[in-house]
């Protein structure tokens, strides 16, 4: 048995040193080992690290010959279809951008851009499917984001500094508030967000005083932040789950039958009042009344907005909901 | 734009009454010191160790002897029950072999366990903090279920040949028994359509109802004597076992894909809704039919030591035949594990697509090459020992000339499988594919559509060197018609599961709103082409069963497994790529339709082979012990390899995480905060392999000790 076993060890031994070989080759060919992400200065080589690590840009970028991923445009100069590194190729984006905005768009503008709005202005022959570099899993932040920018146009582009990190012109100023804002919120873009909001919410709530003109059928959620992203998610999409007290709603039946779904929102002096979904106040006096039962499962808020959101709306709603944290 | 504009500058100042310097601060403070965590990480160290790569090397460790004591009972109960229903005392010895091997291992396990959490509470006390926080009631009843194990198995051990009488109970033990077990099944029935448990995710509800409702109601309703009433405990002891396992899972799960937290990691939830993550299933299934795979491998290994050292005719006949049945177990759950895998994966995607790019374009494109290497080695190595045990089957010379077109098959579709879609090239080898990144030809068989394809050929191959070593000594088929009522009642009954299966996915084909996908209207078409296929399918099926009752079944196989390689391989292989191109969404579609079909036919051509071949006249008897040592080394080979891809798998699922511990929500900002490179894969996993095995040897030779001293008794 011993002979045996010395076999059977010789064998393991050898399976496992090819094993080994196969990790150690791949690893060489790949770029060798890796380190944890330093924290980086603002500079063409902390962005370098960033492309290369925490980032994660190499998933789907290369640069040149460097990398391996083809998802998205290689930043490098790379055969016949990207006859230009990323710098000198931002220049000619640029002027493209600004034709069709009619802004002054510089080539940090067009990278900055790219970085907060990827959908913005999507090269041609791929998709709109870059991850949001400063929301989880990658959560860069802003000055790992101008580092990125300043490698990009160090690649072949006018590198100016101070464009990209201390005197950003206007445009770049913008995109980078949007930047923080959606950092501080955890991700999401809380601007198309606001959007969203203001285009589907605003009738029923009120946020910083502004909103409610349906009738205040909703609550204020000018604090809402302070409930969680759980709260305010399952709010959205099942908006009967948890209702706010003081929001339930009642279904009235008068002596006649007919039957009035909504708020009450006035129970005094043998009246009562009915706020229905769409604003509209019913007055019925409890002389009339047959029955008035409050169904704690049902909110007056759509329970399909699942259905009539995308994917990127409900997103977006999610981190303008995460800016309410009130005054 | 204009509106835009404003909305950032009004932003801005409502977040951040400083302006916008303080929220880019804050949103930096919040970005790369706390991360969303609720505290600063605290990491520790042990005598200056990387304390990742001893996290890493003692859950590997301990995960191993885990699966080892999952693996083993289940795979133990099996051929218990094969045992006990064909009166064969060789399976019930075989079964209590290698649950004299648990005992030792169950310590060990224990003892790294343990282990493992000092070394996390003591290495990563925030981190853990923070997990016990959120699973503080989980960890409780992971606690408890292990008294549970602890009892079950060691009740299944020692009462081997307490609980060896065949003596029926009185009547009122087995009536008592029974109503339990009807009890059981009529809650789970209740549990099923959802009347009775909270809601849950459709794969944990049917995860629960599988391994834990429907084994206690079945184990119930088999008590009727002192030998039922052990397997009913070897049912116990493997349903206790997985809900450990679930349980552990959960928090893989959580750490992948946290739920009942918000962002900033404040239970906002329920302890349910943590636990029942969206990956914490998936990862399970994967687990629950890995396990046994390596459960029967390693048992197989066990068996083929012995036979290497083997010195009389009579060992080397019992270790051959032992070595067969622990293949076979290992064969019967690596056939789905591809498809589990492919549903793991799936919901990786939708968990994140960062994290699933990452997986399979990022970081871990070179280690699922590994991966596909190893994977296919293993069905290669299955087959080959196969093939390799047809030289003790008198009769199977006639199918040898079969092998070397299953071999074909199988090398070409593990090329294909292993073809990445790109590789870094030199600008010169750009240039001379016409400056693309891509080959021009070889692109095609990097995707998935082509993947799919192979995988399921492989499968497919295998399953057909299984039907040939089944048929290997016999003269003919015997009649079905002449068997009574039972093939009349399996056949048509498996036939209408493999219908089920393919009919239900059919329906939903054919009234799938491609709107659902995000599609126009007119892409419905490509839903209905698989829709029309799967009923096809079916119909087949039907055919088969009516040929196979009406003794023409060996015609109504080949009707089957025709259609089915067409279909899956060669079909819908060609028509990936047309959606890939027309309705990218629906190659998710295409990947349920292949694997249904698959499934269906492996059902459906199972049940008319057990038929085909019971009682069929025999050209000789099996010759067991006459197998060359290479398939030895074979069956040794595969053990290796399936405990190098556990460890190999098991880095891909925890790197997916990136440098976080729990994604999204709390950051790794340790000095080892990054996706460590293959070579250190294989090193740690290598390493870990090594001791296994070498803890493996010494429970082997602790079991022959045991074995030895019973015979001397």
């Amino acid at each position: 048995m011993t002979n045996t076993m010395v076999k059977v060890t010789v064998f393991l031994l050898v399976v496992l040193g090819i094993y080994l070989w196969i990790g150690y080759s791949i690893t060489e060919l790949t770029g060798g080992e890796r380190t944890a992400s330093a924290a980086v200065d603002v500079s063409p080589e902390g962005g370098e690290a960033i492309y290369w690590g925490k980032g994660r840009c190499f998933t789907c970028h290369s640069v040149g010959g460097q990398g391996s991923a083809v998802r998205g445009p290689n930043h490098g100069q790379f055969g016949e279809k990207f006859p230009l590194p990323m710098g000198a190729r931002a220049a000619e984006r640029a002027k493209e951008r600004a034709e069709k905005t009619g802004e002054e768009f510089t080539a940090v503008d067009y990278i900055v851009e790219s970085l907060s709005d990827p959908g913005a202005y999507v090269v041609k022959g791929y998709k709109n499917e870059m991850a949001v570099v400063y929301a989880p899993p990658i959560s860069l932040n802003l000055n790992e984001i101008k580092a990125v920018v300043a490698y990009m146009m160090s690649l072949g582009g006018d590198l100016d500094m101070a464009a990209i990190d201390t005197e950003p012109g206007e445009l770049t100023a913008g995109f980078y508030g949007k930047i923080a804002a959606a950092a501080a919120a955890g991700g999401g873009d809380p601007v198309a967000g606001q959007l969203v909001f203001e285009d589907n919410c605003l009738d029923c709530h009120v946020v910083a005083g502004e909103g409610g003109e349906g009738g205040e059928i909703g609550p204020d959620l000018s604090a809402t932040a302070k409930k969680g992203l759980k709260f305010i998610a399952e709010s959205i999409l099942q908006p009967g789950k948890k209702i706010t007290k003081g929001f339930e709603t009642f279904v009235l039946v008068d002596k006649e039958g007919r039957k009035v779904v909504g708020l009450k929102s006035r129970d005094e002096g043998g009246e009562v009042d009915i706020t229905k979904a769409n604003g509209e106040v019913v007055t019925v006096a409890k002389a009339e009344i047959k029955e008035i039962t409050q169904d704690s499962t049902q909110s007056l808020m759509p329970d399909d907005l699942s259905e009539a959101m995308t994917v990127k709306d409900y997103q977006d709603v999610l981190s303008f909901m995460m800016l309410q944290k009130g005054q | 734009m204009a509106r835009r504009e404003k909305i950032v500058k009004q932003l801005a100042s409502r977040v951040g009454k400083p302006g916008l310097a303080l929220l880019a601060g804050l949103a930096v403070l919040l970005l790369t010191s706390q991360a969303f965590a609720l505290e600063a990480n605290e990491y520790r160290q042990v005598l200056g160790l990387d304390s990742r790569r001893v996290v890493w090397f003692l859950a590997q460790m301990h995960l191993f002897f885990g699966a080892f004591v999952l693996g083993v009972p289940l795979f133990a109960v099996i051929i218990e029950i094969v045992g006990w229903r064909n009166g064969d005392e060789r399976f019930d010895k075989l079964a209590y072999e290698f649950t004299s091997l648990l005992s030792v291992a169950y310590a060990t396990t224990a003892a790294l366990g343990g282990l493992l959490a000092f070394a996390l509470f003591t290495l990563y006390p925030t981190f853990m903090g923070y997990m016990a926080g959120v699973f503080k009631d989980v960890f409780f009843i992971y606690a408890l279920l292990f008294f549970g194990e602890t009892f079950a198995l060691y009740l299944y051990y020692y009462g081997w040949n307490w609980l060896k009488g065949t003596n029926p109970y009185n009547s009122t033990v087995i009536w008592v028994c029974r109503a339990l077990g009807v009890l059981v099944l009529l809650f789970g029935i209740a549990f099923t359509i959802g009347a009775v448990g909270p809601e849950m995710r459709t794969d944990t509800r049917w995860f629960i109802i599988l391994l834990y409702i429907l084994p206690t109601g079945i184990g119930f309703l088999l008590i009727k004597d002192r030998k039922s009433s052990h397997i009913f405990i070897g049912i116990m002891l493997n349903v206790v076992g997985t809900a450990i396992m679930q349980a552990a899972n959960s928090w893989a799960g959580f750490m992948m894909s946290p739920a009942g937290v918000d962002a900033e990691g404040v239970v906002t939830g329920s302890t349910w809704q943590a636990f029942e993550n969206v990956l914490a299933t998936p990862v399970a299934i994967h687990r629950m039919l890995g396990n046994l795979a390596f459960g029967g491998l390693v048992a197989g290994s066990y068996a083929a030591v012995k036979f290497i050292g083997a010195k009389t005719a009579e060992d080397k006949a019992h270790y051959d035949w032992m070595g067969y049945i622990a293949n076979f177990v290992a064969i019967s759950a690596l056939i789905p594990l591809p498809f589990a895998g492919y549903y793991l994966g799936r919901e990786v995607y939708s968990t994140s697509a960062v994290m699933g790019n990452n997986m399979m374009g990022g970081d871990f494109s070179w280690t699922f090459i590994i991966q596909a290497m190893l994977v296919g080695s293993l069905f290669i190595l299955s087959n080959y020992y196969l093939w390799s045990g047809m030289t003790r089957i008198p009769g199977a010379e006639r199918y040898y000339k079969l092998i070397k077109y299953i071999l074909f098959a199988l090398i070409v579709s593990f090329a294909i499988w292993l073809t990445p879609h790109n590789l870094p090239l030199t600008s010169g080898e750009v240039g001379r594919m016409g400056g693309s990144q891509y080959h021009p030809m070889l692109k095609f068989l990097g995707l998935m559509p082509a993947k799919n394809a192979v995988v399921n050929l492989i499968i497919l191959s295998t399953f057909f060197s299984f039907l040939l070593y089944r048929r290997g000594n016999k003269v003919d088929v015997a009649s079905i018609r002449g068997q009574g009522q039972l093939p009349r009642i399996i056949i048509p009954l498996a036939g209408l599961a493999a219908i089920a299966m393919v009919g239900q996915y059919a329906i939903t084909m054919l009234n799938m709103d491609p709107a659902e996908l995000d599609l126009p209207a007119d892409r419905a078409e490509y839903m209905r082409t698989l829709g029309w296929m799967l009923v096809f399918d079916g119909a087949v099926i039907a055919l088969a069963v009516v040929m196979a009752l009406f003794d023409k079944g060996k015609w109504g196989q080949w009707l089957i497994l025709a259609v089915t390689a067409f279909n899956v391989t060669i079909f819908l292989g060609v028509y990936g790529f047309v959606v890939m191109e027309k309705a990218s969404p629906v190659l998710r579609n295409v990947a349920v339709a292949q694997f249904l079909q698959l499934l269906a036919c492996l059902i459906s051509v199972t049940a008319i082979d057990i038929f085909l071949f019971r009682g069929a006249k025999e050209i000789g008897t099996l010759n067991w012990g006459r197998m060359s040592v290479r398939s030895q080394y074979a069956l040794l080979l595969l053990t290796f390899v399936i405990t190098m891809n556990m460890g190999l798998m098991g880095f891909i699922r925890s790197g997916l995480r990136g440098d976080w511990h729990i994604f999204g929500v709390m950051r790794d900002t340790s000095e080892w905060g990054f996706t460590p490179s293959n070579f250190t894969m294989t090193q740690q996993v290598g390493g870990a392999v090594l001791l296994f095995m070498a803890g493996c040897a010494f429970m082997f030779w602790l079991g022959g000790l045991t074995a030895n001293k019973k015979d001397d008794d």
